[in-house]
Order: C-alpha cells, then sequence, then structure tokens
C-alpha cells in the first residue's frame, strides 16, 4: 500500500512551518533530517499511527533562519507547531539534529510528550560538519556501505550550506554539555538508537544517554552508519514501532519460539 | 616464541571409533570418559611445568577425538589446576553460538584465571554446521555479527539493546566486566580475506591452522598488509600457528612412527557422507547442488574427508627448525600444537611434552 503523505504549514512563533501528514491512531512527531522525510520508517509508522513530518525551519526549502537563537528556542518554535496539529500527547522522534531538538522539546513540554525516540542524535560528542566538506562527501560520510548512499539524494549545495550555518550557530556539535544537562529533565520513556559503525557520533555517546535520562534504553544498529534508515531500515523499523507500541517494555520478548505446534 | 599445547582431551579408546561423523554416543563408556579427561588434564599440568607459555581448548562437537564441545567449561576445570600459564579458547565457533553467552563465558574466565585468557573466534569446519542446525550460507555473516557484538558486549559500560542481522537482544549488560581492558586478547581464526581484514581493522590477532608454511604466509601477508593500513603493527602474539606434532628422542624414530601410522591406513579426520559434505559446501559458496547425480555417481556409503597430515615431525632439533619457519616467514608468535595424535596413548603424549619442554622449548626461546 502506498500511503498518501498530506502536506499542510501551521503558523507557529512568527515561523511558517510546513509538515507531512499520513495515517491514523495515535499522533507522531517526526523531525528529520531533509534528505530523509519519506523513509520506510515513516510509511511504517503511517500504518498504525498519525504521524506528522515537521520541516525544521532552517532547513529544506524553508527560509534562512535568522530568528532562533540557541537550539532551546528552535525547540520552542517545533513544540508550538506540534501543539497546533495535535491536542493529544504524542511520541516525538527525532533524527540527528532533529533528535538534538527533540531532546529540547522533550525537557521543555513534559506534558506534551508521551515517548521519545532518538535515532543517531548529535546532542553530545558529534564531531559537526568539518570545515570545506562539500554536500556530497558528508552525505557519503554517512553511510556504512557506499551502495547505500546512492539510495538517497545529497543536499543542494545551497540547502547543505544553509542548514550547516545554522547548525553551526545554534552549537551543534559544540555545546553539548547545554543539551546534556537537560537530560535529567527527561521524563518519558526513552530510546536514543545508534549505528553501530557512525562517523559523526562518538561511540561514547550512547552510554551517557543511558546514564542520564531516567528512563532510557540505548539500541546498537548493526552495521549501520549515521543514516541508520539508509543502511538497514528494517532494523530500524522494526525498533522503532516496537518501541512506539511498547515503551520500556520492549525489552519483553514477544516472539514465539514455538515450531511445531 | 611462545609454545601452547592444543589440548584435544581424546577419548584413550578413540582409536576405535568408526569412520563416522558425529560419532554415535553409544561408543562412550562414562568410566573411560572420566578417566581420559583427568588424564588430559594430567597433559595440561605437565605442559605448565615444563614450560608451556599457553593451554588451549577448542569448540568440537560429537565426538570423541575432541570432546571438548563447551571449551569454556574445560577451560575453567584446568585453569584450577594450572595457575599460571595462560588460558586459551581458540575458540568458540561462532555461528553455532549465542553471542551473548560466550561474551558471558570470556569475562567469567577472564575473572577465574585473573586475566590469564586468550580469546578465539571461529566459523568452524563445514561438519559442525550441522550442529545446532545452523545454516551453513549465514555461518560467514553470523560469525562477522557476533564478533562484533561480543566485542560490543564485553566493552559496554551501560546496558544496550542489539539489532543485528542474525542476533536481536534487547538486553545486553554482560557481568562481570573482563579483567583484561578493554577486552581480553582475541584471535581470529580464518583463512577468508574477509575475516582476515575484519582481524586487521579491528586490532585483533590471527590464528591459522594446519597450512604449510607457504600456504600460511599467503594468509599473514595479507593480514600484515591490512593491519599496517590500519595503522598498526601486531606483537608476535597476535599471530597463532596450529600444528600437529610427534616428537621423538631422534628423526629416525620419528619418522618410524609416521610410517607406522601411514601402514595402519588412518581414516578421515572428519568423516562425512559424500551428499553430505557437498550440500554443506554448496550452502556455503552458493553453489550448485545435485543430489541425485551424486547419489547416482557414488558408491554405496561413500564417505568423503581428509586424514589430518603431521605438520611437525621429528626429532627436536628438526622440530624446533620447522616451527622455526613460521616464525620467520610467517611472524607467527604462539605455535599451538595438540600432541595426542593416532597411535599415540596417554603415556606417550607425556613423554612428548617431557622432550618437548626440555629440548625443544629452550630453542623457541631464541627467536
Amino acid at each position: 500500500m502506498e500511503l498518501k503523505f498530506k502536506q499542510g504549514q501551521v503558523d507557529a512563533a512568527g515561523f511558517k512551518v510546513r509538515y507531512w501528514e499520513a495515517g491514523n491512531g495515535r499522533p507522531v512527531i517526526m523531525l528529520d533530517e531533509t534528505e530523509w522525510r519519506n523513509t520506510k520508517l515513516h510509511e511504517a509508522l503511517a500504518e498504525k499511527y498519525h504521524i506528522f513530518t515537521l520541516e525544521i525551519p532552517g532547513t529544506g526549502d524553508s527560509a534562512t533562519n535568522t530568528e532562533s537563537q540557541s537550539i532551546g528556542d528552535l525547540a520552542s518554535v517545533i513544540s508550538t507547531a506540534a501543539s497546533s496539529l495535535t491536542s493529544e500527547r504524542y511520541t516525538l522522534i527525532g533524527t540527528s539534529f532533529g533528535a538534538h531538538l527533540a531532546i529540547w522539546q522533550a525537557a521543555q513540554s513534559p506534558d506534551s510528550v508521551e515517548a521519545l525516540i532518538l535515532i543517531s542524535p548529535t546532542a553530545i560528542l558529534y564531531q559537526g560538519v568539518i570545515a570545506g566538506t562539500t554536500a556530497q562527501e558528508f552525505h557519503d560520510s554517512l553511510f556504512a556501505h557506499a551502495e547505500n548512499a546512492q539510495q538517497f539524494v545529497a543536499l543542494n549545495p545551497d540547502v547543505f550550506a544553509k542548514e550547516s550555518a545554522l547548525k553551526c550557530r545554534l552549537g551543534s556539535g559544540t555545546r553539548g554539555y547545554e543539551t546534556e544537562s537537560k537530560f535529567a529533565d527527561i521524563h518519558c520513556p526513552t530510546l536514543a538508537i545508534f549505528g553501530r559503525n557512525d562517523r559523526l557520533v562518538s561511540p561514547e555517546a550512547a552510554r551517557v544517554y543511558r546514564e542520564k535520562i531516567p528512563n532510557s534504553n540505548i539500541a546498537i544498529v548493526y552495521d549501520a552508519g549515521h543514516c541508520i534508515v539508509g543502511d538497514r531500515p528494517e532494523a530500524l523499523v522494526n525498533s522503532v514501532v516496537d518501541y512506539s507500541e511498547h515503551w520500556e517494555t520492549f525489552i519483553v520478548g514477544h516472539q514465539s519460539g514455538l515450531i511445531n505446534p | 616464541m611462545k609454545a601452547s599445547l592444543f589440548a584435544g582431551m581424546g577419548y584413550s579408546e578413540r582409536h576405535k571409533f568408526p569412520f563416522t561423523w558425529p560419532v554415535p554416543p553409544v561408543y562412550a563408556d562414562p568410566a573411560i570418559s572420566v578417566k581420559s579427561y583427568q588424564e588430559g588434564m594430567d597433559e595440561c599440568s605437565l605442559a605448565e611445568d615444563v614450560g608451556f607459555d599457553w593451554i588451549s581448548f577448542s569448540e568440537h562437537h560429537y565426538s570423541g577425538r575432541i570432546p571438548t564441545g563447551t571449551p569454556a567449561v574445560m577451560a575453567a576445570a584446568v585453569a584450577e589446576r594450572c595457575k599460571k600459564i595462560k588460558i586459551a579458547v581458540l575458540g568458540h565457533l561462532l555461528p553455532l553460538n549465542n553471542p551473548v553467552r560466550v561474551a558471558e563465558e570470556l569475562a567469567l574466565l577472564d575473572n577465574l584465571t585473573n586475566g590469564r585468557l586468550v580469546s578465539g573466534f571461529l566459523r568452524g569446519t563445514p561438519n559442525e554446521d550441522q550442529v545446532y542446525s545452523v545454516n551453513p550460507a549465514e555461518g560467514r555473516g553470523r560469525l562477522l555479527e557476533s564478533m562484533d557484538l561480543i566485542q560490543k558486549a564485553l566493552t559496554e559500560p551501560q546496558p544496550f539493546s542489539w539489532e543485528g542481522r542474525y542476533y536481536q537482544y534487547r538486553t545486553v549488560a554482560v557481568w562481570p566486566r573482563p579483567v583484561q581492558q578493554p577486552f581480553p586478547p582475541a584471535i581470529v581464526g580464518t583463512r577468508s580475506d574477509d575475516t582476515i581484514r575484519y582481524a586487521a581493522e579491528n586490532r585483533l590477532g590471527l590464528g591459522v591452522s594446519f597450512l604449510s608454511v607457504e600456504e600460511t604466509a599467503v594468509i599473514t601477508d595479507k593480514y600484515h598488509k591490512w593491519c599496517a593500513e590500519a595503522g598498526w603493527t601486531p606483537a608476535p602474539d597476535n599471530i597463532v600457528y596450529r600444528g600437529s606434532i610427534y616428537v621423538a628422542e631422534t628423526d629416525e624414530l620419528a619418522t618410524e612412527w609416521f610410517e607406522g601410522l601411514m601402514r595402519s591406513k588412518p581414516g578421515p579426520n572428519i568423516p562425512l557422507r559424500r551428499t553430505v559434505a557437498e550440500a554443506i559446501q554448496s550452502a556455503r559458496t552458493g553453489g550448485p547442488f545435485d543430489l541425485r547425480g551424486l547419489v547416482a555417481g557414488s558408491p554405496e556409503g561413500d564417505v568423503v574427508g581428509n586424514a589430518l597430515g603431521i605438520n611437525f615431525l621429528g626429532g627436536p632439533d628438526t622440530v624446533a627448525k620447522q616451527i622455526k619457519e613460521f616464525h620467520d616467514r610467517c611472524g607467527v608468535g604462539v605455535v599451538d600444537m595438540p600432541f595426542q595424535q593416532n597411535k599415540v596413548d596417554h603415556n606417550g603424549v607425556m613423554k612428548e611434552l617431557e622432550l618437548f619442554g626440555k629440548e625443544v622449548i629452550p630453542q623457541l626461546r631464541e627467536f
């Protein structure tokens, strides 16, 4: 079944935030990297949930964002936009820089976020974009296997420059301690997922999330780089859907081992 | 150079086994089994006393020739007897095992031995793909993923989930942590390029078994090259060669034993029906398999398999020279040797160990 994503726009704190929605069920808000907004993960979630994928102001086709002065500022914009889209408590899923924002959003809006899923979060121990790196080089570094990189299109150089400038200005990759101080304020069930071969986020990062976010689990996806949905889509879908459904009880086995009843 | 006893723990009446694999358990008399393990442990004690550096154990199944299907259990028993020597599990057959369980066994052994453990990661011989019903086509992938997961499990200080291709665990939190940090030395036993490269890129050791010097050099040359590309140089202990041995007081006596062995026409080391052997090989390589064609072209009861040769044969000086070739040409730093050969009983093994310790080990120390 091919899902239809309906595009819309919502006003939030002076920004016009575009979004794409699909599916029915409990609400899920997704903050993705520009080039990963329509993936197998979105399709799988839309089969069970009402998902809203938001375009982070200053990314993708949106205007250059010079208004937001911090990650927290930008997170509050997203939080306002999400509140306009649903009055229910929602599952918040952020990927990469979107996960960095999601951490702040979950800490700022504990009454709205019922579960948090962070995919390759760049909030701490992130090396950032090395000066001089082209959009294509950066794109290629996101995958464990070159053939997987070819399944996605690298960002347009202008968009890449715009997004890199925004992330750099907001301190992504350089001021992780500020975000880390927010970890203790996240009380909803939280899953942080990392690719085993992520070249952008240190493998040391995962354990910090587990240590400092009170009700958290970490998952390591074997043979995946930073773009887990590109390298191991089935494994990512499995973890995210399972966690969305069962929260911290996803550690309890449900699959039958019965072979010949 | 260091010497390691490959402790086979063979059932003493193994020369009476039929040429089949598996060997039916009906051939195992518990009284003989108990005595055989005790004799094997006596061999380990003597090896430590005469100057061996390591004792190794290997996972093999469904036969009394090397009846250590659970090598960690055997290693734990010997570690209590032998208090100083390195205890090497070379190794676990990873495609057959739960990798988290392997990590737990290694961590526990490293604690029980206070940091004397050396570990080994292997795929296993084709017959062992039948053990626990593992699909031979998945062996390579399972091995690679298991190595990754075991290293993660031994080093990660927080509980984690693992989303693999072949393994999924929602909670991994291995206790105890290994004594040797970040984890005990690990040897990857392999002849395959992808696994050699994995060992090099992950700064793991390399193990090669039962090949000639020339064949071994092809593998170790690749390993050295890929280690250099990964920015490191392996230490002597990182390269282990396992070769079978018969050492006697003189070359003539060793040759006499070997000729007697050949006259007895030893059967295949791991005998398999041709159809089964071909089916496993086909599954491993993805090649064609024509069952009915094979049956039509095979005599009744057709069994295949190679007799295990002897890599080191001779008096002490000759054996030392043969081992030195592996050191000089291949960079081998540890030679791991099964002394339990066909037609050699427990007393014979003890005699050889004494001789090796007295006459060969001092020569190994020179290089």
